[in-house]
């Protein structure tokens, strides 16, 4: 790499090799060991480019088909698995992945760190990303797609109508392309609350870092629920269990709940990060700051808390009782406020600035245009009579394109087009890239506002054809021909990205004069990105000090220098950015690849029903995974206990909170989503479900249920003791402790699976007993793992990498504990007491 | 921009015709939403304008006054104020002024009188329609095509038999899902006798396309005088003995015909010959229609859950299609 380093002195030029050295990717085979957050951020990217132009020619293929009446371009079969691919495709595979890598690219740069806080799970996210991605894609070429639809409804999707594997790769691909999500998710969380640069408030975050916040946090609780929809139908699928089957007492609609609950939060994981760019290329671009950065912040929260209550509007035609659907009709109807005060606030910064018409500027106004129309019709399918009417037509086809399409795509190329010069140092091509704006600006057009008419003169979606004679031929064949025009100008978009990297001219520092710290960087970032971390003052830190480049590039700040072969970047408290500890960041490596090619090891085992390599293979994935755990804290190839360590502020496994544990804190929110999913489809089965059988008398024990809850009250108990004297400095038998605390636990395991062979559940014939099972195997995965990890830490104990002066892991452990404690005691009362309490009956 | 609507509006109404169309609505439900429609698309498209005009004169302006911050402050929060909350909430709460009432209509509330309306039940297959009319002098299914007295309220009562469906008569209103092990009840009124398409609205499988049902709005003494004709066996044509016994050793099975067989999985054929379309919509009812879709079925509708009659030859399904097509009450 050659980068331009913001400064040519010989001081920079030393201290850029000497952090090269260490931040450095290496080569070859090697770059499959890499962690590095902008090289993973550009991965993710350009293999989100690929599935998109692989979903776009699948939209091809639909619009090819749909362009004439009875047109048999292709066979029924067929169409439904490229309709239900395209939207897979685009929405898991291309959205969401695409943000996520935006996002892991700049928020180090944004917020002056040096990485991302987990940067080997960043890794671990993009090789689950691209094998699920593999997967997944690959059944279209087996021509065993899942031809389901994108939400995929049961009984639909099951077993007995979808009987083959179609389904099946839906599920599991989905499910291990979200472990990518989730992980980016948590680790962007914590990134930006724990690791801004100093004095970096969060009141003077750039506003992209809290678009992202609030997007990773949404990922966090809203992925789950599908994750549970999505294990839940496989067991039904793989081994009978009815939770969506009538006859065994489950319901199909609890898919669509769950699948919702996540599928409308997603629709603003994806608004956000684009609305997100909006906010930061219009002030640049206004050359003036945003007028109302606390309303902006205060829409961004709203937005996230509300769009969490709105999922039922994707279901007004479900029979749902008129007052829940009165109140999703509002809910939907309010979330446009803080859309509104968004649009406005760009709209008065653009109105007191001095807006310039650039290449982003361009599409931000093509965004613009088409995102207020998708939120107006947004706004009329709120109202249930109309919603009734044109739900399920191409109307709704339109609305989700104007939406997605204006919403994520044309936010995204405009940032695309900004942060361009900043990736490779050169400028794109105006006229050409004016050319492809405007053949996708009009072609996207020409395809979706006549679809509006096409679906409100009747036409359903996700149809194959339609006959002649129905009014409809004019309208698809302009769509058709909309779509066509809109892909040429994607390719002319590409071509432009393409020749600029080859001749664009060289860009200037800085070229659009924006005010964020990623611009104060050598173009291309170099490794470590900041050569010191400077303090961070206000929300403008570059337009504040135009020479804080080369200030930084000097070493004039924070950090600077990595003679001690540590990756360090500065760990800030959450709120105020006061600089806490120096985190140590862990460096390449193979361990999250080879636990992901387990990974897909175990998701192909498990599509081919080789239940017994399946389970193996997530064996050695768990064995890899404690394995890749434990090079951490004070293990050598860590940040082994030395002289050259700093002590004020000092090393985040010096102490007793760093990083990681916000990153078990935010993972277990993401558990706590799944297991609220599963106690909601427990209370909505038991109360909602027509066939719902609710046995006279409970058939887990109620003694052994009590008794294997207070053992582990007394084994986390125990453990919060030895924490508070390890906290004084007390480690004299750690070892031993861990170990009789991990014992306890394994007979709170002991006692659930006595109950469990107890209670002779009978899974497959009721989804009562199926629920009860998978909440049991829940709690046991829970607690093993807890137990697992513990003696893991005894063991670390006894080797010296978990003492006094390192006390820092065993508390990570103990939130594991804790809200196993807390889980199961919840358990407890949704399936043990509570049926007691109320007692059976339909 | 005065004039140019006014000369669009009855291009733009000509276009909105359409068996299937929301915009020709030929009932009180639909009705009232088509005025939901064009009522919120001219308030929208002010909106609309309005925002983009306003960004797009952002960029023309050439003078820029110079402000003092408390200036800016004050001009910034107008705008949020005005565009970001008051905008939204009286449009808001105009829509639900509007449109709650709307809603009301398809609801299967009581009457004024008291009295319940009509109920017909359907329920969705993979991928025909099964529509029953229950009644006191004895139950009528047919398939595939659905009667209704028009002028007065009627109670669809309606279920999946397998996935699920929805069921869709945009003319008249709707639409509501039809779920297995679930009954969901809306209520519809046609204003005038008349025919309308409808469609599976909610994706089905492969032949989701394919699943059309006709629906047929009429007199209501020409409904009840079709009820009637439907209670009792279809006359029996003389000289089809053959094809009547082949159709009970191969078709009788899944298919009922009344005082014949009692079938269930597949459509009910006892008026078939009645019928405006065969499977679902995919060709006409004419003489010959039934012989050529017994014989080309899988390849007009693919995938469809009748077995191909491969050994039956062309004589036998001809004279199976000649004998249904004289089932007519």
């Amino acid at each position: 790499m050659s980068e331009t380093l913001p400064d040519t002195s010989p001081e920079a030029q030393r201290l850029h090799r000497e952090l090269e050295a260490v931040w450095g990717n290496p080569t070859g085979w090697r770059a499959l060991t890499v962690v590095n957050h902008s090289t993973l951020g550009l991965r993710f990217m350009a293999t989100g480019l690929v599935f998109f132009l692989l979903g776009g020619v699948l939209a091809m293929l639909v619009r090819a088909q749909l362009a004439l009446p009875d047109h048999d371009f292709m066979s029924p079969g067929i169409y439904s698995q490229v309709t239900t691919m395209h939207g897979t495709v685009m929405m898991f595979l291309f959205a969401i992945p695409m943000l996520e890598g935006l996002a892991i690219y700049l928020i180090p740069k944004m917020i002056g760190a040096r990485d991302l806080v987990c940067p080997r799970l960043t890794a671990f996210g993009y090789w689950c990303y691209l094998f699920g991605g593999i997967i997944l894609f690959s059944s279209l070429l087996l021509e065993m797609a899942p031809d389901s639809g994108w939400f995929m409804y049961t009984p639909l999707s099951s077993g007995e109508y979808s009987p083959g594997l179609g389904s099946d790769f839906w599920l599991l691909g989905i499910t291990f392309v979200e472990i990518s999500a989730l992980s980016a998710g948590v680790e962007l969380t914590v990134s930006i609350l724990r690791t801004r640069a100093p004095g970096m408030a969060l009141h003077r975050m750039p506003l992209f870092a809290w678009y992202i916040l609030a997007m990773a946090l949404m990922i966090v609780v809203g992925f789950p629920p599908l994750i549970l929809g999505s294990v839940l139908l496989e067991l039904e699928r793989a081994t009978g269990m009815p939770f969506f089957a009538v006859e065994g007492g489950g319901d199909p609609v609890l898919w669509q709940h769950l699948f919702w609950l996540f599928g409308h939060p997603e629709v603003y994981i994806i608004f956000l990060p684009a609305a997100g760019i909006v906010s930061t290329l219009v002030p640049v671009f206004a050359g003036r700051p945003i007028v109302g950065y606390g309303w902006v912040v205060a829409a961004i929260l709203t937005t996230g808390f509300i769009s969490f209550g709105l999922w039922v509007h994707h279901m007004f035609t479900v029979g749902i009782p008129q007052l829940a659907q009165a109140f999703f009709s509002a809910a939907s109807m309010l979330v446009a406020v803080p859309t509104a005060i968004q649009v406005f606030v760009w709209l008065a910064t653009l109105w007191l600035g001095r807006p310039r018409m650039t290449l982003p500027m361009l599409w931000i106004l093509g965004f613009l245009v088409i995102f207020v129309c998708g939120g107006l019709t947004g706004v009329m399918l709120a109202l249930v009579p109309f919603n009734w009417q044109v739900h399920d037509t191409h109307f709704v086809v339109a609305h989700l394109h104007y939406v997605l399409v204006g919403g994520m795509l044309f936010p995204l190329l405009a940032g695309l087009y900004y942060w361009l010069p900043l990736v490779s140092g050169r400028l794109p091509s105006e006229r050409l890239g004016r050319l492809g704006f405007w053949l996708t600006f009009l072609g996207f057009n020409l395809t979706f506002l006549i679809m509006h008419v096409t679906g409100l003169l009747g036409m359903p979606r996700r149809v194959y054809t339609y006959d002649a004679g129905l009014g409809w031929e004019p309208y698809n064949l302009v769509s058709s021909v909309g779509g066509f025009m809109m892909a040429a100008g994607i390719a002319t978009v590409l071509l432009d990205l393409a020749l600029h990297a080859r001749f664009g001219r060289a860009s200037p520092r800085n070229p659009w004069g924006a005010d964020t710290l990623e611009w104060s960087l050598a173009m291309p970032p170099a490794s470590y990105n900041f050569a010191s971390l400077p303090r961070v003052e206000s929300r403008h830190p570059l337009w504040d000090n135009p020479g804080l480049g080369g200030e930084v590039a000097r070493g004039e700040h924070a950090l600077a220098g990595a003679a001690h072969g540590r990756r360090e970047l500065i760990g800030s408290e959450a709120l105020t950015g006061r600089v806490r500890e120096i985190i140590h960041l862990p460096t390449s490596s193979w361990w999250p690849l080879a636990a992901a090619l387990m990974l897909a090891v175990v998701c192909i085992s498990l599509l081919m029903r080789l239940y017994p390599l399946a389970l193996a293979a997530f064996t050695v994935a768990v064995v890899l995974l404690l394995r890749w755990s434990w090079e951490n804290g004070g293990h050598p190839l860590a940040a082994p206990m030395g002289h050259d360590e700093p002590a004020d502020p000092p090393l985040h496994s010096r102490t007793q909170d760093g990083p990681g544990r916000w990153t078990m804190g935010v993972a277990l929110l993401a558990d706590g989503a799944f297991f609220l999913s599963l106690l909601f489809g427990w209370f909505y089965l038991w109360s909602v479900s027509p066939g719902w059988q609710m046995p006279e008398s409970s058939p887990l024990s109620l003694a052994l249920l009590l008794a294997a809850g207070l053992m582990l009250a007394v084994a986390l108990g125990w453990l919060e003791r030895r924490l508070r004297a390890l906290g004084a400095g007390e480690d004299a038998g750690l070892a031993a402790a861990l170990y009789g605390i991990a014992a306890l636990g394994g007979l709170h395991l002991l006692m659930l699976m006595v109950m469990l062979w107890q209670a002779e559940l009978a899974p497959t014939a009721s989804a009562h007993d199926a629920v009860l099972l998978v909440g049991l195997l829940y709690v046991l995965l829970h607690g093993g793992l807890a137990s697992l990890l513990t003696v893991l830490q005894a063991r670390r104990a006894t080797l010296g990498h978990v003492s006094a002066r390192l006390p820092y892991e065993p508390r990570v452990v103990a939130l594991l504990w804790r809200y196993q404690l807390g889980s199961y005691w919840i358990l407890v009362v949704a399936i043990g007491l509570l049926p007691r309490l109320i007692g059976g009956g339909p | 921009m005065g004039v140019k609507p006014a000369v669009l509006l009855p291009l733009l109404l000509v276009g909105c015709t359409g068996e299937h169309s929301i915009l020709d609505p030929a009932g009180p439900a639909a009705r009232d939403v088509a005025w939901l429609w064009w009522g919120m698309l001219s308030a929208f498209s002010l909106v609309f304008l309005g925002v983009v005009g306003a960004w797009l004169a952002a960029f023309r302006r050439r003078e820029h006054p110079e402000r003092s911050a408390s200036e800016e402050r004050r001009l910034a929060l107008r705008w949020i104020l005005g565009g970001g909350i008051l905008l939204p909430g009286v449009t808001i709460l105009l829509l639900l002024a509007f449109g709650v009432p709307a809603g009301q209509r398809l609801l299967p509330l009581p009457l004024p009188g008291g009295e319940s309306p009509r109920t017909i039940e359907v329920v969705g297959h993979q991928w025909w329609w099964e529509v029953r009319y229950p009644d006191e002098d004895g139950e009528v299914v047919t398939a595939n095509q659905l009667a209704m007295p028009a002028g007065e309220p009627v109670d669809f009562h309606v279920t999946g038999g397998d996935v699920i469906h929805a069921f869709w008569v945009p003319r008249l209103g709707g639409k509501i899902d039809m779920l297995p092990g679930r009954v969901n009840r809306i209520r519809l009124e046609a204003d005038e006798p008349g025919v309308f398409g409808a469609q599976c609205a909610e994706f089905c499988g492969a032949q989701h396309a394919r699943m059309r049902l006709h629906v047929e709005a009429m007199a209501p003494e020409a409904f009840e005088a079709w009820l009637a004709a439907r209670r009792s066996p279809p006359a029996q044509a003389e000289g089809h003995d053959a094809a009547r016994e082949a159709f009970v050793e191969h078709c009788a099975r899944c298919h009922r015909v009344e005082g014949l067989s009692d079938g269930r999985e597949g459509p009910d054929l006892s008026d078939i010959g009645s019928r405006a379309t065969l499977g679902a919509g995919v060709m006409a009812m004419e003489e010959g229609a039934i012989a050529r879709w017994l014989a080309e079925h899988q390849r007009l509708k693919p995938g469809n859950h009748m077995p191909a009659h491969d050994q039956l030859d062309t004589e036998a399904l001809e004279a199976i299609g000649a004998w249904l097509e004289t089932l007519r009450p």
